[in-house]
């Protein structure tokens, strides 16, 4: 336990610094979590229709307690799953009556209500799994690594991609300078559109104006939330949340924790500089079809400073000249220009680099993957690699500012062209006050974090 | 004399090296001498119900004896205000009729009946006006390019920013090197608004229903050269623009006014490579509209003491980055340009590098600038069509003949062509009109005609 606590306090140290996370292989921290308890965690799920229920069937070594969903048909086959756990419609109930049975949360709910349902699960100081982007807000994404922080439970953001192999092998490349000092970064999706086929959920939409009744089976006050109150319409959930202002974070917020993750790491970024957006027309209710954001970062020690583009909405950066004819150049992906070369994801182009290059020099630990990561923290073991204070409370706070940049009020006609300036230390936007605004939103009466 | 001078150092340009070529000013060469007196020329238009109205209110300086549109609706207005002029529906008529009775046209139709039209008219001798963008296809612009010289007709493209004085201003500042070699452009445009199919530009699949035809239309006129469809009104009179088969998309649009100042006063020439990459769609969406957004990237080659350029196009409310120069508070315009060069920035906005200014403001007022070297055009911007007047009655081209025009033209239009194999970079040769890396490109260059349409 002891030596569980100076760790964190040693990567906090870390977080406070430029050189926001630092990933330390297991054996500076010793062998804690390493041979696994013969005890079970108990587990409380809250949002389990969707990605909430791959979330549990992926912890589905440990002990699944108590099962919390505001629409009891889509969470049938989950509670189906799991007829010993306890159902409950209501979370804050839930946490209330099963204080004493719960040891962690798994949080899967739309994203305007992660943070609500996080805090009150870290301020009963129980470990919480976190679906991305952590929040809905950048002042949410904070408050939450802070209070994880201070309540010193473990955590873990639902990037699974963050333990896989080819980030290391990106990052452990990028260090042995395989490519230089890497001063450029393009990321790009095809989301809210699945290739050219169909949309995965509807952006630069208007609201509905039919008011059909609300199904027996959903409390609809609930999945409101925090959110201001509008009437029920199936154009709103299950999953079709995400393009909405109020209840989701777009293309960037769904995406962007994945694969702007590897960009953290490999390039160790913290704050940015500077955000600048621009995208298709973009109305109150909804995100733009497309939109384009690019960050700056400022040097950090002896690395160079960096631009990050984003690209949504099927937008693409130029094609690398080094990316041989007849290569895919696919829908999503990552392309670092470096002063000595380049890599599309965690491979260098062309291949015939990549080839002659090889292997970089092993510098982090592999993963046990990253549920396990999160278990064994639960457990007394190291910090998962996406936790909330050291990584993706940042990572989240980064990619929500981009959001900030994409609001329809900061695209009228006066803000044409503008770069938002941002000042970490006294975390607001320096020349553009109307921005601070949205760092945050308010509640309805009876929510807060 | 000196125009034909010209004509050869051109055409030996195009038959070379992209690069070869410069596009001289029309007045450069003119002259102010040797206007003819005030015969007054005999006019035809087609298409006057949108953008053609406003053509003929700029020529009211000479007689209009005839007017033709395939919709008496949109073109009573027009009609009435000349009650004297033999109204047509078909062009085709209307020349063989009128054919001794014209000396010049005007032609304001969609963009997928330009060539048709204006290859036509100068097949008979007539001086053409032609809106912007000169065809629909890069073929076509060549063709006409070519047929307009070989007839000596006198030409001018609906580009009307090109007769500004702004634009000639940014030539000498150019030439003055007051931003010294230019390396980079940036072009945007808020067009298409996007979204809302009737706002703007359509975003849709092919309407299903098959409303019937108005009798004060002539469908099958206003198809013209494209493949047979049942009407519908969200193809015309307004919305065509964003349709494939018709309309040439934001780019084709608003392309001829914001690239022109930098493809003049740069030499641009024709491009050597264009990559285009757009918003994703359905393909029932996307093989009928163009898309919401759309980014551009074309590479020219270097052209004498001018370094190679990047010239980038956003559209779609898609927007360049923040220039550097460009001082805290100052916003960017819905439509404009920006040309970056190794000692400054200059910054403009759509027609004519309007607004034109150095960046920052600084700067700008610091600036010593150089002595007109060209002429200008007289009343500017709007005398545009009146230029096209002088040159038919002095025989000395206009500000933007098909010369100048053509050349623009294609240069847009082969971003709308990348547009259609999105995120493929295309290698351009651009004295064979051919897509070298990708033959899939080709077929866009010269698509076939409906049977009947063939001239």
């Amino acid at each position: 336990m002891k030596e569980k606590k100076m760790t964190r306090r040693g990567l906090m140290s870390t977080a406070a610094g430029v050189a926001a996370f630092t990933i330390v292989p297991r054996h500076v921290l010793g062998g804690a979590g390493q041979t696994p308890p013969s005890e079970k965690l108990n587990i409380a799920g809250v949002g389990i229709g969707g990605q909430g229920g791959a979330d549990l069937r992926a912890l589905g070594s440990q002990n699944i307690v108590a099962l919390c969903d505001v629409d009891w048909q889509h969470a049938a086959g989950t509670f189906k799953r799991y007829p010993q756990a306890k159902q409950y419609k209501n979370f804050r109930e839930m946490l209330d009556k099963e204080d004493k049975n719960i040891e962690g949360v798994v949080v899967a709910t739309p994203d305007h209500l992660h943070a609500i349902v996080s805090m009150a699960a870290i301020k009963r100081g129980k470990h919480v799994y976190c679906e991305k982007p952590l929040t809905h807000t950048v002042f949410e994404a904070k408050a939450l690594a802070e209070a994880a922080r201070e309540h010193k439970v473990a955590t873990q953001m639902g990037n699974q991609g963050q333990a896989g192999e080819e980030v290391r092998l990106l990052c452990e490349t990028i260090w042995d300078g395989a490519i230089g000092q890497v001063r450029e970064v393009h990321v790009w999706t095809d989301r809210p559109l699945h290739g050219t086929n169909e949309w995965y959920w509807p952006q630069g939409v208007d609201r509905p104006k039919d008011t059909p009744p609300v199904p027996e089976t959903l409390d609809w006050d609930l999945w409101l939330g925090p959110a201001p109150t509008r009437p029920y319409n199936p154009a709103y959930l299950p999953f079709i949340w995400r393009g909405w202002w109020d209840f989701g974070t777009g293309a960037l917020g769904d995406i962007g924790c994945h694969s702007l993750d590897p960009v953290f790491r490999a390039l160790k970024l913290g704050y940015p500089t500077s955000v600048e957006a621009c995208c298709t027309l973009v109305n109150n209710e909804t995100y733009p079809v497309a939109s384009r954001v690019t960050y700056e970062f400022p040097a950090r020690g002896d690395l160079a400073p960096v631009k990050l583009h984003w690209y949504d909405g099927g937008m693409k950066p130029p094609r690398p000249p080094e990316l041989e004819d007849g290569r895919r150049w696919d829908t999503n992906g990552a392309l670092y220009i470096g002063d000595k070369g380049k890599m599309l994801g965690g491979r260098l182009i062309p291949e015939s680099r990549q080839k002659e290059y090889g292997k970089p020099p092993q510098k982090l630990e592999r993963s046990p993957g990253h549920y396990q990561e999160w278990v064994n923290a639960c457990k007394g073991g190291k910090p998962a690699g996406s936790n909330f204070p050291d990584h993706a409370g940042l990572l989240a706070q980064v990619v929500l500012l981009g959001n900030v940049a994409l609001r329809p009020a900061l695209k009228a006609e006066k803000f044409l062209g503008t770069k938002l300036l941002w000042d970490a230390k006294e975390f607001k936007f320096t020349n553009v006050p109307e921005a601070n605004q949205y760092l945050t939103k308010e509640y309805r009466e009876g929510w807060g974090l | 004399m000196m125009d034909s001078i010209n004509r050869r150092r051109f055409l030996s340009g195009t038959a070379g090296a992209a690069a070869a070529f410069t596009i001289v000013p029309g007045h450069v060469l003119a002259g102010a001498a040797g206007q003819r007196p005030s015969e007054k020329l005999n006019l035809a238009a087609i298409g006057v119900g949108g953008m053609g109205a406003y053509n003929i209110s700029q020529c009211s300086t000479e007689n209009f004896v005839a007017l033709c549109d395939v919709d008496d609706a949109y073109a009573a207005k027009v009609f009435d205000k000349f009650p004297n002029a033999r109204k047509y529906r078909d062009f085709r008529v209307m020349l063989d009729k009128e054919e001794k009775n014209i000396d010049a046209v005007l032609i304001a139709t969609p963009d997928h009946t330009h060539y048709v039209i204006a290859m036509a008219c100068i097949k008979r001798g007539k001086h053409v006006y032609c809106q912007k963008p000169l065809a629909h296809s890069i073929g076509e612009v060549r063709k006409l390019t070519e047929a307009a010289r070989a007839a000596k007709v006198q030409t001018q493209m609906g580009n009307q920013g090109h007769s500004s004085d702004e634009i000639r201003m940014l030539w000498e500042w150019i030439a003055d090197g007051a931003i010294g070699p230019v390396h980079e452009v940036y072009a945007w445009s808020d067009r298409p608004v996007g979204g809302d199919p009737w706002s703007d530009f359509p975003i849709m699949a092919r309407p299903k229903e098959t409303p019937e035809v108005p009798k004060t239309l002539d469908w099958d006129l206003w198809l013209g050269p494209v493949q047979y469809r049942p009407y519908h009104p969200i193809y015309c009179p307004m919305s065509w623009r964003g349709w494939w088969d018709f309309g040439t998309g934001a780019l084709g649009d608003m392309g001829c006014h914001i690239l022109d100042p930098a493809f003049w006063t740069l030499k641009l020439g024709y491009p050597t490579r264009v990559e285009a990459t757009t918003t994703h769609y359905q393909p029932e969406v996307a093989s009928e509209t163009y898309p919401r957004a759309a980014i551009v990237r074309y590479e020219f080659p270097a052209r004498g003491d001018m370094p190679p350029v990047k010239l980038t196009w956003s559209d779609g409310r898609l927007m360049p980055l923040r220039p550097r120069d460009l001082e805290p508070g100052r916003r960017l315009e819905g439509n404009g340009a920006l040309l970056i060069g190794e000692k400054g920035t200059i910054m403009h906005g759509s027609h004519g590098a309007g607004g034109v200014r150095i960046i920052p403001e600084e700067k700008m007022k610091a600036y010593k600038r150089p002595e007109r070297t060209l002429p200008r055009v007289r009343r500017g911007q709007a005398g545009h069509e009146q230029d096209w007047i002088r040159a038919c009655k002095d025989g000395k081209s206009a500000s933007s003949s098909f010369d100048y025009g053509g050349p623009l033209t294609e240069m847009v239009l082969l971003g709308v062509l990348a547009m259609r194999l999105k995120d493929t970079p295309l290698e351009w040769d651009p004295v064979n009109l051919k897509v070298t890396n990708v033959e899939e490109a080709n077929k866009y260059i010269n698509p076939p005609y409906r049977q009947g349409w063939t001239l």
